[in-house]
């Protein structure tokens, strides 16, 4: 689960001296938000968003002429003006739970992937953190998800697996919520089957409690 | 009451999913004992199953998914492309002759000779792929005779309704980006059951033309929500593809006995369905309408549902 695997390589890139209005333009045509900033050799000195494109433009309360006056300066204004120098960046040999982290942590919506040399090597945002992880759930293979509350006590994941197997049942996936309740988690593995009633049986027979959409949904019923 | 044909073999038994397997021959041994308890089958015209010619079931599938298919059976090694599709020697036969079967039924239809018809086979189809057995579906026996329907006889608009509780995944792939075919499932919602596909913002991918529909319906819920859903969904969007033709992709397993899914679909719920697609049928397709058996576990209650299913299309 490496950034590498899953990073845009085919950047688009601006210079420090391009015209923001450029840059505006190749967004826009691509509908891309983050442009990284390089110079020779790919080397990565800024990167400049649509956010601070958009903070250039002039206000639109100002009259006419103090627009058009605007305007005329925007047109000279460079890349470099208003880009974030030296930006927040990853490597190629992080994961993607750390871009997800950081994402979280510094609000930020992509990160440019550079190497050790800071050579620009490719870009990761939040469209291929979504790519990867509906491939990790495995939402796109056929199958059924069921959910079992456990104790949070060791052993219960393999009683679990060993149950499914016997089955003869495969795993698509399995996600934890680590907090459910008291001393409890929620395991939700995703089963390469269409026949889960007979697995779930046998979890119930085994002591396992299963988390019943139903009881949701009666929640949500009016009261009679 | 109307000329209904009845597709059924008793070969269609042959295709062992072996012991505890849902999908078995006794459903097929309980649907016509229910039939005949009712004294339906006198009413029936029998339409024969014979083994389906290659090039139909090449107009669905690729080349070498059958040969794979064939061979596997040949070799008897159990299973094709997972544990979920039990094989045994004469599945592939089997599965040729439910298809068979079933284009038969479309020529007496297209032929005038009867107006409607009801096939109980056996493998069912709707989950299976152009190249990929899967949910216990070998051949898409719905999609074959569509695309029968638009090649040999010409038939401009085909309307697919897939009341299985299951998404038929396969049906609604293969037809994506034709809009000459409108594939609607109503199922239980992928978050919950298998195969996890047909949500809702699934609208199919043929440029500007919206021929593919789903309706979701949440564990727990039955009868009113089907209803409400039907309504809203499926019958607006019909009355503006309107088919020549309708297939029912006919599974029983909604049913609140039946314990392949958390839906609680009543007796009586399935039979307001029918009589509504049956007037659906009536209404655009000339009541030209031809019903699969898919999926329905529940050995209980299978009989009385097809009982009332074929009821229904005597128009008793």
């Amino acid at each position: 689960m490496f950034i590498d695997k899953s990073m845009t390589r085919d950047v688009l890139t601006v210079r420090p001296e391009t015209g923001i209005l450029a840059a505006q333009t190749l967004m826009a045509q691509n509908r891309i938000r983050h442009l990284p900033v390089v110079v020779e050799d790919d080397i990565l000195v800024g990167i400049v968003t649509d956010r601070d494109i958009r903070s250039a433009m002039p206000a639109s309360i100002l009259s006419e002429a103090e627009k058009a006056s605007e305007e005329r300066r925007l047109a000279f204004m460079k890349v470099k003006d208003i880009m974030t120098a030296n930006p927040v960046t990853v490597s190629p040999a992080q994961t993607l739970e750390d871009a997800l982290l950081m994402m979280q942590n510094l609000k930020v919506g992509a990160f440019p992937v550079v190497d050790p040399e800071g050579k620009l090597k490719g870009i990761i945002s939040m469209r291929d953190l979504t790519r990867a992880f509906v491939n990790v759930l495995g939402l796109q293979e056929p199958g059924a998800l069921i959910g079992i509350v456990v104790e949070n006590e060791q052993g219960q994941m393999k009683k679990i697996v060993d149950a499914i197997t016997e089955q003869g049942v495969s795993f698509g996936s399995i996600l934890v919520s680590r907090v459910w309740d008291e001393g409890k988690r929620a395991v939700f593995p995703y089963l390469l089957t269409s026949n889960i009633s007979k697995v779930k049986n046998r979890l119930r027979e085994l002591g396992f409690t299963l988390l019943d959409p139903m009881d949701w949904y009666l929640d949500q019923l009016p009261k009679r | 009451m109307r000329r209904t044909g009845l597709v059924y073999d008793e070969r269609f038994k042959l295709h062992k999913t072996g012991p505890g397997h849902p999908e078995a021959p006794e459903r097929l041994t309980v649907i016509l004992h229910g039939l005949e308890a009712a004294d339906l089958l006198p009413k029936l015209i029998p339409i024969p199953a014979t083994a389906a010619e290659m090039r139909w079931v090449e107009t669905v599938h690729s080349p070498e998914y059958i040969h794979r298919f064939e061979q596997a059976c040949l070799l008897d090694l159990g299973e094709l492309d997972s544990a979920d599709n039990q094989i045994c020697p004469q599945t592939y036969e089997t599965a040729l002759l439910a298809v068979g079967g079933i284009l038969n039924a479309v020529d007496m239809l297209m032929e005038g000779k009867i107006d409607n018809a009801f096939c109980a086979v056996r493998p069912p189809g709707h989950h299976a792929e152009r190249s990929e057995a899967l949910g216990f579906c070998f051949f898409n026996n719905v999609a074959i005779a569509a695309r029968y329907l638009q090649i040999r006889w010409k038939v401009g608009r085909v309307g697919i309704v897939d009341f299985d509780v299951h998404h038929g995944n396969g049906t609604q792939h293969i037809f994506e980006g034709d809009p000459n075919v409108f594939y609607y499932s109503i199922h239980e919602h992928p978050s919950f059951a298998y195969p996890g596909t047909g949500r809702e913002f699934e609208k199919g991918s043929c440029s500007g033309l919206e021929t593919t529909l789903n309706s979701t319906i949440l564990p727990g819920q039955g009868d009113e929500e089907y209803r409400r859903k039907i309504m809203r969904d499926l019958i607006p969007a019909f009355d503006e593809f309107m088919p020549e033709v309708v297939l029912l992709s006919a599974g029983f397993d909604a049913h609140v006995a039946d314990d392949m899914s958390d839906i609680k679909l009543s007796t009586e719920g399935f039979s307001w369905i029918m009589k509504r697609l049956f007037r659906m049928a009536v209404q655009y397709a000339d009541g030209r309408l031809i019903s699969v058996l898919e999926g329905g576990y529940s050995l209980d209650v299978l009989p009385e549902l097809i009982r009332n299913h074929v009821q229904i299309l005597l128009d008793l």
